[in-house]
């Protein structure tokens, strides 16, 4: 799939703006704070109806403005549908091919998008919540079900940590609703459990090779899941909801003296091994990098896979990053088959052939200031 | 900005209302101030008489201007069934589509911990009371499907649950409000099944 327009009104700097991009690779060329981000914010905001940077959907909106709006034209299975995204204060619409679609998961999946940015190469050293976050936004596009499990698990988590407050300080001793809560969290907790390790099965059968291949045969990469409970990726769903039961009564204790819930997934992790070295502790920077750039492209090649199209990619100032070993490696692994959008300041860092090709878009002070590349 | 302090009070007033913004309470305020004065006090004891000559029902909690309700005390209900609401709106919702005929339970609420609202919060003390009192056969609970109402659903089916009496989730359909929701192929297969048993 690819975007063939996107245009912006009120977005961050962006008063209004309409660009016809490539379906190849799109350069986004400027000097510092000049909307690079902001544009491949809007891309992704498209595709998630939230941004990457933010939380708050107000920050999006063009400071003064009442509304920020970000439409786009996505081509896919032969055909072209239009996407569009409103904030207002009142709070956000998305509307598919002109219809305002009220679920979340009606509308995720209209536009499959991988982003690489610079945090991305932290991804294997930064925190147990950036891999969640990875796993979580990953699934979401490919599942948007698995989106619906994590917000009500969420929600519910809350209300029982709060409970476990109330009971740790003896405000309440019904323990009734414990066990209605520890019940639902049980069940999304399993529905989330078990697509987590249904999609790391598949993730691993592309990034291993994809890995092995860019250290030139010499690493091992292994992707295994970290739970304090016992569970494993034979077990089906109910086996899973079952042992989340079983381990909420052991420790019921203990959570009601700490006053918080010890377990489930949002307390789980990814654990990177190369060469049966973990990777977060003892890989060099260079592992680290190559290993945030297999998960990324294994992350692509799954996305075919499952969807049955390529997503978007967006390269916001990732590539000066890499070293030319591991950039050429990115763009072939791309060149031809995956609409690409790169940020740079400074067309010069970037030494391949598929950059010469690229349209370039030069952007000062949110307005396309130069357009020049093949004309349409 | 200052504003003579009868139309900061009033704005201040309009505010407290839910969905009405600074902007709109100023727009509000300066409106009434163009209203003919008749129509200004005809307003003003509206809004005091609606919370003075109202109450809750003792039996099932709805707002009534008399104790028990017209519902409470309608001869020609179906006394076996009762359907369990969080909010009185719930309750006008349900009598426009006339298809009910059965009693209601107003609980003016739903469990919550993180805003510290409990289950002798709510009205369900009473619930359980009437039970014991009325021939009831089945409750239906028709609280909101959030996780607030589910919780509280599951909490009332337990607790009825020594008594025999049936409990049923009545399904909600799909969220409504302007807003995105994160619900999905669940919330409408739930929506499909219709009541289930708890
Ligand atoms: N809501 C908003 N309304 C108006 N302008 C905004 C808003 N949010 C951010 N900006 C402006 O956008 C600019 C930042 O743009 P952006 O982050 O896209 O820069 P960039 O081109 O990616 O720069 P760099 O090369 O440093 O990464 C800043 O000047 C900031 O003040
Ligand atoms: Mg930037
Ligand atoms: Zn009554």
């Amino acid at each position: 799939m690819y975007i063939e327009e996107l245009s912006l009104v009120n977005y961050r700097n962006y008063d209004r703006l309409t660009i016809h991009f490539d379906h190849k690779v799109n350069v986004i060329l400027g000097e510092n704070a000049q909307g690079k981000t902001n544009l491949m914010e809007a891309i992704y905001v498209l595709g998630f109806t939230k941004s990457h940077r933010t939380p708050r959907d107000k920050e999006l909106i063009q400071w003064d403005a009442e509304y920020g709006k970000i439409k786009g034209r996505v081509f896919k299975k032969n055909r072209s549908l239009p996407l569009e995204v409103i904030f207002s204060s009142k709070g956000k619409k998305a509307k598919f091919n002109h219809i305002e679609q009220k679920r979340l998961s009606d509308y995720i999946g209209s536009l499959n998008i991988v982003m690489f940015a610079p945090e991305d190469l932290n991804l294997v050293k930064g925190s147990p919540q950036e891999r969640r976050r990875f796993i979580d936004m990953e699934i979401g596009q490919i599942e948007p079900v698995y989106i619906y499990h994590l917000n009500q698990y969420q929600k519910i988590l809350k209300q029982r940590n709060a409970l476990l407050k109330d009971l740790q300080r003896r405000r309440t001793k019904d323990t009734t609703m414990l066990q209605i809560y520890t019940e639902q969290l049980a069940e999304h907790g399993a529905a989330i459990l078990f697509r987590r390790f249904r999609f790391l099965k598949k993730l691993r059968e592309w990034a291993v090779p994809i890995h092995l291949q860019i250290s030139r045969d010499q690493e091992n990469l292994k992707i295994d899941y970290l739970s304090k409970v016992d569970v494993s990726e034979s077990m089906d769903m109910e086996k899973m909801r079952d042992t989340y039961l079983t381990e909420f009564n052991r420790k019921e204790e203990s959570e009601i003296e700490r006053g918080t819930t010890l377990i489930g997934p949002h307390r789980d992790d990814l654990v990177f091994t190369v060469n049966d070295r973990n990777v977060q502790h003892f890989g060099s920077q260079g592992q680290q990098r190559t290993t945030a750039l297999s998960l990324k492209l294994a992350e692509i090649e799954l996305i075919y896979q499952e969807v049955g199209d390529y997503p978007v990619l967006l390269l916001d100032d990732v590539l000066s990053e890499l070293d030319d070993y591991r950039q050429s490696h990115l763009l072939n692994a791309i060149q031809g088959k995956v609409q690409t959008f790169v940020t740079t300041t400074n067309i010069d860092g970037i030494a391949h052939e598929t950059i010469r090709e690229a349209e370039i878009f030069t952007i000062h002070e949110g307005k396309l200031v130069e357009n020049n590349g093949l004309d349409r | 900005m200052y504003y003579p302090e009868p139309i900061s009070k009033l704005v201040d007033s309009f505010t407290k209302l839910p969905g009405i913004g600074p902007k709109t309470a100023v727009r509000l305020a300066f409106f009434v101030l163009s209203m003919e004065e008749d129509d200004v006090l005809e307003f003003g004891k509206a809004l005091v008489n609606a919370k003075r000559e109202l109450t809750h029902c003792s039996n099932c909690g709805h707002i009534t201007d008399k104790d028990p309700c017209n519902i409470c005390t309608d001869p020609n209900r179906d006394n076996t069934l009762i359907c369990v609401v969080q909010d009185p709106k719930d309750v006008i919702a349900m009598e426009k589509m006339k298809d009910f005929q059965g009693r209601y339970h107003v609980l003016n609420g739903a469990i919550s911990p993180m805003d510290g609202i409990g289950p002798e919060d709510i009205n369900v003390t009473s619930l359980i009371e009437r039970l014991k009192d009325e021939e009831v056969e089945e409750l239906i609970l028709a609280t909101n499907p959030t996780v607030e109402g589910e919780a509280t659903a599951m909490y009332i089916s337990r607790l009825v649950r020594p008594s025999g009496i049936r409990t049923t989730r009545i399904a909600h359909g799909l969220p409504v409000g302007g807003d995105l929701e994160y619900a999905d192929e669940v919330t409408l297969s739930k929506a499909l099944e219709g009541r289930r048993d708890l």
